[in-house]
């Protein structure tokens, strides 16, 4: 009887967690294998799908036999004269091949098949090239059917060491966080402290300073745009006359400008949250010492809040090496560009998926790194 | 001399709070204004005049009827305009059910799972549970292409099923839902054991309706980063009756990049009911969505 409660809870608690762990297996632990080995591999998405393209073959057919789609008295053995073999694999199929598969297809293709089902007018439905293949090739169909993309071994981490692209958007992601980071947990400290202060209105300084990072990047990014632009609102109001966003010098400083703007009020919040906690008789027996301001700032409350400025200082870190979205949005010089839309770039828009991957590995590699250095400095604080 | 010091302290407070105040609102003031302001309105003498958003200095007046905006009366016709030139109400419906569908998911698994791990002994729960935890620290760029090409396989580009399906759980909701099953006193548990009632029931019946303050920040948490997601639909979703509020904004940016009153009406429009969500659940975002993640 006991036993039976330990197994019915046993069997309960894998029908309550097996949602998230299958989508967890799914969507996170076999995406990091699969990057791992995508980044060992020039896997194009162009060539995995190519094979998914419809034709008909009739119309492929009828042009490479140059007889008409309405014939009637065209028999096998016409047909079987006119065909020509490498012509219509090579132009008609309209799939580009390599030459492995070429050759493959040659060899293989089931002629007699093929054309008999053209004679016989079976051939005019639109069909993927890979059932093409499957039903009228008589063996190696499996090459054509599923992409298996080429291992280059490290020649993707080899590239990336000359790529100076990808040090351009690695310096920059650098940089980002080195410059971003600081400023905004200095930011967010001095706008708490300041909110920490017996100020009428504290509610309403919390709501603003929080809007900011409830917008949407693109939201945000737009609104930059304008502000940014050569005629904008900032040049005038700074008087001067730069185009902040397609000016190279200026484009990062403007974006890493924008992000602290949106980050910096989200983070006060925590910061305030901590200096809450701090119980009043601290600051009290320092009045009583005669300790001067900063004296309280750098004995009593940066030290009690220094699990919240573990937290804000790698969550920046984490966001800045990732930051995406606004780079996407606002700027169209490869110089300045971050190793996030680097990694997008290359796998969306150059089709290079392996070296994309390879690229994720990396910054796989320093997030962790990162992550692990937080946990041995932090240790006693953990967020979970 | 003490009152004075301590008064010095408390202008400098109020004075750092109101210039960072305005620095957060102004953006989003001006692009309002911007979206307010007519492509073109008639002058005294009836001439048609374009309008000069870039003019300095401005001359906005919010004296008369209707305001006055870089010469212009305001109207909203650059807002009617956006949903003549984009098929933005089919955005703004892709987006809400985007983002309802992938809230409801998190909040029926995470909780689920947070349930579990809180409350149930099931075998290799320790392993999942570090399993799990190590998880947190993948960043989104490196399951992004994988994922893309499990959609890819699937047939899911430009589905909804290839939008939501990857988001429907998450670790972090997890953890947030466990945390808090387990600060629940279990006596009441115990009570629902005894009068018979199975895991489903007890969790339905007793858990759920105890877990509002979490349920709620979690998916409030959700709700916004989903309506504000832009990578995964922007990879997703290929076809312009497909996109979400974000993605069109990108297609309209490409568009009509020069037309700022259009773009702007559509920034706001798809900010605004964010900003409605934070203010009426404000207390759930201020008290624990940051604090939560701090929470030692």
């Amino acid at each position: 009887m006991k036993m039976k409660a330990k197994t019915r809870e046993a069997v309960a608690g894998y029908l309550f967690s097996s949602p998230i762990i299958i989508s967890i297996l799914l969507f996170t632990i076999y995406p990091v294998f699969a990057v791992f080995y995508y980044s060992f591999t020039d896997f194009q998405p162009t060539e995995s799908q190519k094979f998914e393209t419809s034709f008909n073959p009739e119309e492929a057919l009828s042009i490479n036999l140059n007889v008409l789609l309405d014939f009637d008295d065209v028999t096998y053995e016409d047909v079987k004269e006119w065909f020509v073999l490498e012509d219509f694999i090579k132009y008609d199929l309209g799939v580009k091949l390599n030459d492995e598969q070429y050759e493959s297809l040659v060899k293989n293709l089931d002629q007699e098949k093929l054309l008999r089902d053209f004679v016989d007018r079976k051939l005019n439905v639109e069909m993927p090239a890979k059932d093409f293949f499957k039903k009228y090739m008589r063996t190696g169909s499996e090459k054509f059917t599923r992409y298996i993309a080429e291992w280059v071994g490290l020649d993707n981490f080899t590239e990336m060491f000359s790529d100076q692209y990808f040090w351009i958007s690695l310096k920059n992601a650098v940089i980002f966080s080195l410059v971003v980071v600081p400023v905004q947990t200095f930011l967010a400290l001095l706008l708490a402290v300041a909110a920490n202060a017996r100020i009428r209105g504290r509610k309403f300084f919390k709501l603003v300073f929080f809007i900011p990072s409830i917008t949407s990047s693109a939201a945000i990014s737009m609104i930059f745009m304008l502000i940014y632009s050569k005629q904008g609102v900032l040049n005038k109001l700074l008087g001067l006359n730069i185009d902040w966003l397609n000016n190279p010098n200026t484009a990062l400083g403007a974006i890493m400008l924008m992000n602290i703007w949106t980050t910096a009020g989200y983070f006060m919040i925590t910061f305030l949250a901590g200096l809450q906690s701090i119980p009043t008789s601290l600051f009290e027996a320092a009045d009583i010492d005669g300790a001067s301001y900063g004296k309280k700032l750098f004995k009593i409350i940066i030290p009690l809040l220094k699990p919240q400025i573990s937290f804000v200082v790698i969550m920046g870190i984490i966001g800045c090496m990732q930051v995406f979205d606004q780079i996407y949005f606002l700027i169209k010089n490869l110089r300045n560009i971050t190793i996030a839309f680097y990694i997008y770039k290359n796998a969306f828009e150059f089709q290079r998926m392996g070296y994309a991957s390879a690229i994720a590995v990396v910054l796989f590699a320093i997030i962790l790194a990162l992550s692990l250095l937080q946990k041995k400095f932090f240790k006693s604080e953990s967020y979970f | 001399m003490k009152k004075r010091k301590f008064k010095i302290g408390l202008t400098i407070a109020y004075i750092v709070l109101i210039i960072y105040a305005l620095i957060s609102l102004f953006p989003f003031f001006w692009s309002a204004l911007v979206s307010f302001t007519p492509m073109n309105y008639a002058d005294e003498t009836g001439t048609r005049r374009g309008v000069n958003i870039m003019e300095w200095p401005p001359s906005i007046s919010f004296f008369t009827l209707p305001p006055t905006l870089f010469k212009a009366p305001a109207s909203g016709e650059n807002y009617a305009k956006v949903f003549e030139i984009t098929p933005y109400g089919r955005w703004i419906i892709n987006t809400v059910l985007y983002a309802v569908l992938v809230t409801f998911g998190h909040l029926l698994f995470d909780s689920f799972g947070g349930y579990a791990f809180a409350r149930l002994k099931f075998p290799l729960k320790n392993f999942w549970f570090t399993l799990f935890l190590a998880t947190m620290m993948i960043p989104g760029q490196v399951t992004l292409i994988p994922q893309y090409n499990l959609m890819v396989s699937f047939g899911f580009i430009n589905t909804f099923y290839g939008l939501v399906l990857p988001k429907l759980t998450g670790v972090f909701g997890l953890f947030l839902m466990k945390q808090f099953f387990t600060s629940i006193p279990r006596e009441l548990e115990e009570a629902a054991k005894i009068d018979g009632a199975g895991y489903l029931k007890t969790y339905f019946k007793i858990i759920l309706p105890m877990a509002k303050p979490a349920i709620t920040a979690l998916g409030i948490y959700i709700f916004l980063g989903t309506w504000n997601d832009f990578l995964w639909p922007l990879l997703m979703t290929s076809d312009k009756s497909m996109y979400t509020l974000t993605v069109g904004l990108d297609f309209f940016k490409s568009s009509y990049y020069t037309f700022w009153q259009y773009m702007m009406s559509a920034t706001i429009m798809m900010t605004i009911p964010m900003i409605v969500i934070f203010l009426s659940f404000q207390k759930n975002f201020v008290d624990t969505g940051a604090s939560t993640a701090v929470k030692g």
